[in-house]
């Protein structure tokens, strides 16, 4: 074993031959290659299927010490950083609607008690034709808040729906999450119509949903009704309902 | 007793991520919760650099936003996958420094060492740590040595055979040779 100089690799020639596809894509994994061997290996990476699933083979190798580094607490400002990248408004704060939480407690929710049980009773139904109706004329800054309500009465969600944007912001009242799994997900229900769901929604962050264009006419009809049901966490958005109720309110009007 | 966000809100990240790639908002937003500090500590450990770090992650998260739908659980766990693609950006930020900025990382490989066990591993994650960690043993200490710290301080080979006072292609020669002995007691 010497460390002689020129020719570097004296004691073992494999040093300055290319090496084989393998090492070189364990190279380009463990990330010692320069910044321009690196380019290449990363230009042939996207082209050539073989070469690009032993980069694959050799990262899951060495993925195990990621979860060995130490993590780091991330500034809040991250976050909002990063909604701004994405095109996203931020959040708005939450205190307005926790005020109003007294004020909508369960009596709106209890009065939708009845026609949502009487929706989710039935076997699970198509979803609804589209329907073509789009408000005219955007209502000004209106903005009730729903109560969805817990079974007991307590209240689980308060839904803000925002008609002109076609919007419904949900803050939860923080909660466990379901011991199964199952996740949370948000029904629009018009009169007389069957439930279509809204996406998932959280558990303990204030967040927007944003209802499908053609839905949207439900958020202003007289007698919609919003509610959660507990569901398997793939698939959703779901056609159709097939977990418990969780919460419900009639949308105020 | 510690726990993931991931765990306390009921929601393995591949639930989250398979919500993220159908465009709902409070799945990415859970997801970030759960991980972020995690691939956080990633971009820190391999940038050495609070603004960079910062600004990796955001590459990170909004490159997951537009491509969750791009995840193949082939490739192992959506929390593996997470962390390969975060040290990836975090590389090749570190190839765009000048040369001599990357010097501070020849220092911060120095106090590399393994470090201690996160509390938020999951149990296999952790079984499969152990057996790298127990392949790695079985590597000539010189090799050994190499590999962490070009796997922790993402330095390249020039900077490791500064680092170590060796010809370059001997220290090539140790990585490719410890490379395959892993490689090799990874899968027998």
């Amino acid at each position: 074993m010497s460390a002689r100089m020129p020719p570097p690799d004296e004691e073992d020639s494999r040093g300055s031959e290319p090496p084989d596809d393998d090492v070189l894509a364990g190279e380009l994994a463990l990330g010692v290659l320069g910044a321009h061997a690196r380019r290449a290996a990363q230009m042939r990476r996207e082209q050539d299927p073989a070469f690009a699933a032993q980069v694959g083979a050799w990262e899951r190798r060495l993925a195990p010490w990621l979860a060995a580094v130490a993590p780091a607490r991330v500034p809040d400002y991250l976050w909002e950083r990063l909604c701004r990248e994405l095109g996203w408004r931020p959040a708005p704060a939450a205190p307005s609607l926790w005020s109003s939480l007294v004020l909508w407690r369960s009596a709106a929710a209890l009065a939708a008690v009845a026609a949502i049980a009487l929706w989710l009773a039935r076997p699970p139904a198509p979803p609804a034709p589209p329907t073509a109706a789009v408000p005219s004329a955007p209502e000004p800054a209106a903005k009730p808040v729903t109560t969805l309500a817990h079974g007991d009465g307590t209240p689980g969600w308060l839904a803000s729906v925002d008609r002109t944007r076609g919007t419904v912001l949900m803050v939860p009242v923080p909660a466990p999450a379901d011991s199964r799994g199952r996740v949370p997900e948000l029904w629009i229900i018009p009169a007389g119509q069957a439930p279509r769901s809204l996406g998932a929604v959280s558990i303990n962050k204030a967040h927007t949903v944003e209802v499908p264009p053609d839905a949207r006419a439900a958020l202003a009809a007289p007698g919609s009704v919003l509610a959660i049901t507990l569901e398997p966490a793939s698939g959703i958005p779901h056609a159709a309902p097939s977990g418990p109720v969780i919460a419900k309110g009639a949308i105020t009007t | 007793m510690s726990k993931t966000s991931a765990e306390q809100s009921g929601e393995s990240p591949e639930a989250l991520l398979s919500q993220v790639a159908l465009g709902n908002r409070a799945a990415f937003e859970a997801l970030y919760r759960a991980t972020a500090d995690r691939l956080f500590g990633i971009c820190l450990r391999v940038l050495r650099d609070r603004a960079e770090a910062e600004e990796v992650l955001q590459e990170v998260f909004t490159a997951v936003w537009r491509k969750a739908a791009q995840y193949d659980p082939r490739q192992g766990s959506v929390m593996s996958w997470l962390g390969i693609t975060t040290r990836n950006r975090a590389i090749d930020r570190l190839r765009t420094r000048p040369a001599r900025a990357s010097l501070g990382a020849l220092e911060a490989a120095a106090e590399v060492a393994d470090a201690g066990t996160s509390p938020a591993e999951e149990a296999e994650a952790s079984s499969e740590r152990e057996r790298l960690s127990r392949c790695l043993e079985e590597l000539e200490p010189r090799r050994r040595s190499l590999i962490r710290d070009a796997f922790f301080g993402g330095l390249t080979y020039e900077e490791l055979a500064t680092r170590v006072q060796a010809p370059l292609g001997s220290v090539k020669s140790w990585v490719r040779r410890g490379l395959l002995q892993l490689r090799a007691c990874l899968e027998p």
